[in-house]
């Protein structure tokens, strides 16, 4: 392999939340990520940004382990969770999941009804102690998706009859349950119309005061609009990582602005 | 210009040989469609045109005078009195009375043909609950024998030109059939017994219920042991184990299992668990072992197949929020996989229903009178008790084995549209 690729920007912060140092992603004997280093910071929202196929959802999903379920898939690397190594073999990935949740590119909401869906966060990490703490909750996640007005008298029917939107926000509120640190979204708003999309984003907003975000998206708008800093990834390498403002004024690295103004990808 | 139409000209050629190679196909699977089905309607046909008689049962009416003074006996008598009593005797004198004209011995044993031989118990037990009739005359109802059954159902007032008839009737028993018909005393019923005796060396009295239990029986065993093997051994592979050499090798064999004669079972059976183990023979517990051995291979791979068509969305969908392995599996992939899964059970159980081969080599082939009560008790199945009835010499089986057949294929038809039902009704669509 050739020298080492040099991040631009400022990957580093002080005191972040997720640490990434090294990070490599195998997909059996093919290279998916390159050495990243990236840190993530507290109650912030990173967007990462690029082309298709050049892997954000694979770094995505470094971040909660859940490149683990593909047998194929090999992860190397320092990732820390306020300063504890995620990608130990030895720690409780259940836990892991538990404080870094995921909504996943495409909805994936489970057969079951509405309400189960939402609930069975809290009811496998044991969170509400009864059932009128529960129906709470419930609520107060759907309410916090803007999806609570539209499903408020069907909660037990079965989630898949939702609209691909609807699905999507449900996903979001069946991840919000868990009350999670670090919210990990690929690409949320892909099947959204742009009413759906100004909710999400709202809600991104919103969470970010006291949860820590790292949303994937194709939508250099939505990137501009919902995050703090942006990184640019380019076939697996992370380009350039800066404030969100300048990386769209003024990126630093040329591929970056090919691709900002729409030369690639 | 030219070139356009002359690409339109290739077209249209090739799409008149694509139309024909079409209609082509379609007519060969028509033909292979009408092809089964053909087979099919000619079993059916064959199997009901024949079987049907047996749901029916010849009777003789016969009035019997309970003479005291033949039987010894007094409607006072106790219980034990009429156990001793001499019912056999009893029963051929009242025939005789009735035909006094019959002397000969040869004309006697013919006389006493003609209903089943069953005849003293029966009356012996309609006397033990009723002992006010003795010293009475009453018209009872008896099965006929065999071979008046068989001529009566398909011989009697039908001319043969050459004059022979089916089964053994005897030209005076074929006489005395023509009087009892004139005075309406001989006709047909519906088979009571058929479904509720086992079986018997008298066609007349053999009945199914005992198979029909003992499949039942095995059957339970099978489920019991199968289903919960089966499933464990396919989650754990799909699930848990690691994709390496040695799980492809099981896998391997797996598949292979379902594919070895179900014979092969019966000998490892018969040497496992009777020889081994010293479990008795002919038992539907040892059926049943036997038959999980040969279904769970069969369920194994279904429910595989059910666990791999749940998408991988919903087990990333629960594994994001923190769920365990474990609770992915039971909370989601466990209840879409479930339909299939019992789909696969059912046809799994319909194979075991229908096997013959394995029991017999575990000594299921005994010829067994009684219904079995329980697991360890003597039995037979269904399709053994096909094969037992298909290779008696007795007219009176031949129809008692499609009967049979179509009590069997009824079951299996049940089954099969059971194993529909609930695919439809199980299967979620996301
Ligand atoms: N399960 C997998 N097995 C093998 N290769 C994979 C797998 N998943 C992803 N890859 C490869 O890894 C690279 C990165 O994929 P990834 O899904 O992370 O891209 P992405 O940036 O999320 O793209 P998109 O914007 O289209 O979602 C691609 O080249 C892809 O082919
Ligand atoms: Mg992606």
């Amino acid at each position: 392999m050739t020298e080492r690729f040099q991040t631009v920007g400022n990957p580093l912060l002080e005191d972040p939340k997720m640490r990434v140092r090294n990070a490599s992603v195998f997909y059996a004997d093919k290279q998916a990520i390159f050495d990243v280093d990236l840190d993530i910071g507290k109650n912030q929202v990173i967007s990462m940004i690029g082309p298709s196929g050049c892997g954000k959802s694979t770094f995505l999903r470094c971040l909660n382990r859940m490149n683990d379920t593909i047998d194929i898939c090999r992860v190397e690397g320092q990732l820390e969770l306020d300063g504890q190594d995620i990608n130990d073999r030895k720690i409780d990935v259940v836990e892991l999941r538990a404080r870094v949740g995921m909504v996943f590119q495409k909805p994936n909401p489970f057969p079951k009804s509405i309400y189960e869906n939402v609930a069975y966060g809290a009811r496998i990490h044991g969170l509400t102690d009864n059932k009128v703490q529960l129906d709470d909750l419930v609520e107060q996640c759907l309410q916090r998706c803007g999806l609570w007005k539209e499903v408020k008298d069907r909660l037990h029917e079965p989630a898949t009859g939702l609209s691909g939107g609807q699905q999507q926000r449900l996903c979001i509120a069946r991840a919000i349950a868990v009350n999670p640190e670090v919210i990990l979204m690929d690409e949320p708003c892909s099947a959204l119309d742009p009413i759906a999309t100004a909710t999400v984003e709202e809600l991104i907003h919103e969470l970010s005061q006291n949860f820590t975000i790292c949303i994937v998206t194709h939508s250099m708008q939505q990137a501009a609009r919902v995050s703090e800093r942006t990184a640019y990834f380019h076939l697996g390498k992370l380009i350039e990582v800066n404030d969100t403002s300048k990386v769209f004024t003024n990126p630093e690295h040329q591929l970056t602005e090919e691709y900002i103004t729409g030369r690639i990808g | 210009m030219s070139d356009r139409k002359d690409i339109a000209l290739r077209r249209a050629e090739s799409l008149q040989k694509r139309h024909a190679a079409e209609t082509r196909f379609r007519w060969y699977g028509r033909a292979a469609i009408s092809f089964g089905m053909l087979c099919i309607v000619f079993l059916f046909t064959d199997i009901f045109s024949k079987g049907a008689g047996a749901f029916q049962q010849t009777y003789i009416d016969m009035e019997i005078h309970f003479d005291p003074e033949v039987l010894g006996l007094t409607p006072q008598s106790t219980p034990a009195e009429i156990e001793q009593a001499s019912f056999g005797s009893f029963f051929k004198k009242a025939l005789r009375q009735q035909y006094p004209d019959l002397t000969s011995r040869k004309e006697k044993r013919q006389l006493y043909g003609l209903v089943t031989s069953d005849m003293p118990l029966t009356l012996r037990n309609q006397v033990m609950a009723e002992p006010s009739l003795i010293g009475t005359t009453k018209s009872i109802r008896m099965i006929a024998d065999d071979d008046i059954d068989v001529y009566y159902k398909y011989s009697y007032g039908r001319d043969n030109e050459d004059g022979t008839s089916v089964g053994r009737a005897t030209e005076l028993q074929q006489s005395i059939v023509a009087e009892l018909a004139q005075q309406g005393r001989i006709g047909t019923r519906f088979n009571n017994t058929f479904f509720t005796a086992a079986d018997s060396r008298e066609p007349e009295l053999a009945g199914i219920k005992g198979a029909i239990v003992g499949s039942m029986l095995t059957l339970m065993i099978t489920l019991i042991i199968s289903f919960p093997i089966a499933v464990a051994t396919a989650i754990y592979l799909e699930e848990f184990a690691p994709k390496n050499k040695l799980t492809d090798f099981i896998e391997v064999n797996i598949n292979n299992l379902a594919a070895v004669p179900s014979v092969i079972f019966g000998l490892l059976g018969l040497a496992i668990f009777i020889n081994f183990f010293g479990l008795p023979r002919s038992v539907p517990l040892v059926g049943g072992l036997v038959l999980s051995l040969m279904t769970l291979p069969t369920i194994i791979i279904s429910s595989r197949a059910a666990i791999k068509a749940v998408p991988p969305s919903i087990r990333d969908a629960a594994l994001g929020m923190g769920a365990s392995k474990v609770q992915t599996v039971l909370h989601h992939v466990l209840p879409l996989a479930l339909p299939g899964m019992l789909t696969g059970t059912i046809i799994g159980m319909a194979q075991a229903l229908g096997e013959t081969a394995p029991l017999l080599m575990i000594g299921m082939v005994a010829f067994i009178v009684d219904v079995p009560a329980s697991v360890g008790d003597s039995a037979t199945v269904l399709p053994v008790q096909i094969f037992l009835w298909s290779d008696s010499p007795e007219r009176g089986f031949v129809e008692k084995t499609s009967a049979a057949i179509m009590v069997l294929l009824t079951f299996l038809i049940f089954m099969n549209s059971f194993a529909v039902w609930l695919r439809k009704r199980l299967e979620r669509r996301w």
